[in-house]
């Protein structure tokens, strides 16, 4: 019981871990809070689901819904915070805020507004486990894998290569990273993109986990990747991972022993509000990448 | 081989740099002078870019930089150390050098940069590894500038090297630069320390309330009364 709680608490953390990270990437290099992400995360889903329904490979799919936030991303970056830059931080938080309720409007002109079915057979390459007292599913041993992936992949961007040196040093000082013959244009989108298709990625597996997809999807999310990157202390990515990951579980435990005496998303929000009681600076350091 | 042709530079309406026309030529050792808040800083910036120039036109090498984005006169051979240090905190010691080389493909020569600046800084060596945040403030300025050496620069800009530190690291601090510049760099340098500049440099300007006032061989401007009582302490 405790076990198989844990491991569903893991699975839904890997998720909001993915969620959280687009946002911690964008606030470690610009330092502005981007709400619309979870616009990404929404509309990721719906990319990926038609592109499943169109070409019925998985891995494409997600390569697709992934790529076309990416792409996004980087236009979002390009024609609306990259001139907000340099102005108050709250201008860039409202513009993010109004382009994040375009997107669920958007989705909802453009696929209607009805919740969407995610086809429950996916026909993957490895089935899930099940004895007597566990059970993991193969879509969440899917979803921990490619979280897995990613985050490794991110890892190594950051500390092993070239653009990742540039990303760090730009996060660090922007001015001085330009003058040290840093093309922080390139930096910005490509954080931007990496930030997208992670939301994307997210998406497409929450679409798959519970079988829908909806225009409000991303609203909660969106809220609670919040509290998981001021929890993490802001910009920081291995902190927004271990928060997301102590949300997933607390969520799942409290929900799987006490019982669902609230709407289980304001569980997460009640643990956030009594950890920063306790720690207010979040339970890292705000630490540059 | 830089040419500034009466630069204006705005910080919202307020004009911090008005009409300032500077020029350096190769293999030059140049210092522009001038108290605190008179527009040293916020001339750096205009020549690396870091600031948008209102009006007025900067030359380098014959190529109008006016609309060039910094990397890119990164890339053409200007290195900078900026006021106060401004070494990036949270990567090592060699990180901030690669960093500094951000622009040279060639690893051989990153390579030998590499050496060049541990073989003048065997401190660096030492602390490799170390997080720049954790070094002293004159470790830091050893770290500044060994990055901008990193570029293999022809031309450099030095915004007050001597600023908070000690007297003895000033001395190290100005060795350094001096043996660049016997090494074929050409080097812009503004410095409060005007004793240290002038005696240091071949030719200086005196920057007053974003205005050049006057111009000179620096051995000339060190004789003069009014410069001897405005910038060396009588
Ligand atoms: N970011 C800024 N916003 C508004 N005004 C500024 C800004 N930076 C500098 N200034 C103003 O521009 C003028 C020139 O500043 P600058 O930093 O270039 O002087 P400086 O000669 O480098 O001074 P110091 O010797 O103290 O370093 C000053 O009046 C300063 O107050
Ligand atoms: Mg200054």
């Amino acid at each position: 019981m405790l076990l198989q709680q844990i491991i569903n608490g893991i699975v839904v953390g890997s998720v909001y871990s993915l969620t959280a990270m687009g946002a911690t990437l964008v606030y470690s290099i610009l330092r502005i809070l981007d709400i619309a992400n979870a616009g990404a995360y929404a509309l990721g889903a719906y990319v990926g689901l038609f592109s499943y329904v169109a070409t019925d490979n998985l891995l494409l799919s997600f390569l697709i819904g992934m790529i076309a936030m990416g792409i996004w991303g980087i236009f979002v970056q390009k024609f609306l915070y990259l001139p907000l830059l340099g102005k108050s931080p709250l201008i860039s938080l409202i513009t993010s805020i109004g382009l994040f309720i375009f997107l669920g409007d958007f989705i909802r002109l453009w696929a209607g507004p009805q919740i969407k079915d995610f086809p429950a057979d996916l026909k993957l390459p490895f089935s899930g486990i099940k004895t007597e007292n566990l059970t993991i599913m193969s879509v969440w041993i899917l979803v921990l894998l490619t979280t897995a992936i990613l985050l490794l992949t991110l890892w190594y961007l950051i500390t092993k290569t070239k653009i990742g040196l540039a990303w760090r040093a730009t996060a660090q000082d922007l001015e001085i990273a330009k003058a040290m013959g840093i093309n922080v244009n390139v930096v910005v989108a490509f954080n931007f993109f990496l930030g997208y298709s992670f939301a994307a990625a997210a998406g497409i597996m929450i679409g798959i986990m519970y079988n829908f997809i909806s225009p409000t999807m991303g609203d909660v999310p969106a809220y609670k990747m919040l509290a998981i990157i001021v929890l993490g202390g802001l910009g920081n990515p291995v902190g927004a991972v271990v928060a997301a990951m102590l949300i997933g579980l607390i969520e799942t435990l409290v929900g799987g022993y006490i019982g669902f005496f609230l709407p289980r998303d304001s569980i997460a929000f009640i643990a956030v509000i009594i950890i920063l009681l306790i720690k207010p600076q979040g339970l890292f350091v705000r630490k540059n990448i | 081989m830089l040419k500034l042709e009466g630069i204006h530079v705005y910080y919202q309406e307020s004009l911090a740099v008005s009409d300032v026309s500077i020029s350096v030529k190769e293999g030059e050792f140049v210092t522009i002078i001038g108290a605190n808040g008179a527009g040293k800083t916020t001339i750096m910036k205009a020549i690396m870019g870091l600031i948008r120039v209102k009006k007025g036109k900067i030359h380098f090498e014959g190529d109008d930089l006016t609309n060039k984005p910094p990397w890119v006169r990164a890339e053409m051979g200007i290195g900078y150390i900026p006021e106060g240090r401004r070494v990036f905190p949270d990567l090592s010691v060699v990180e901030n050098l690669k960093v500094g080389a951000y622009t040279i493909k060639n690893k051989q020569i990153l390579n030998q940069n590499l050496e060049k600046v541990f073989f003048l800084f065997p401190r660096l060596k030492e602390r490799e590894k170390q997080l720049a945040r954790s070094m002293s403030g004159g470790e830091q300025q050893m770290l500044a500038i060994g990055r901008a050496m990193m570029l293999n620069p022809k031309l450099l800009l030095i915004d007050e090297i001597s600023m908070g530190l000690m007297p003895i690291l000033v001395n190290t601090a100005f060795a350094s630069i001096k043996k660049m510049h016997e090494e074929g760099v050409t080097i812009l340098l503004v410095e409060q320390n005007a004793k240290k500049a002038l005696a240091t440099a071949d030719r200086g300007y005196v920057l007053e309330t974003g205005r050049i006032v006057l111009e000179d061989r620096a051995d000339i401007l060190n004789q003069k009364d009014e410069i001897k009582k405005a910038y060396l302490g009588g």
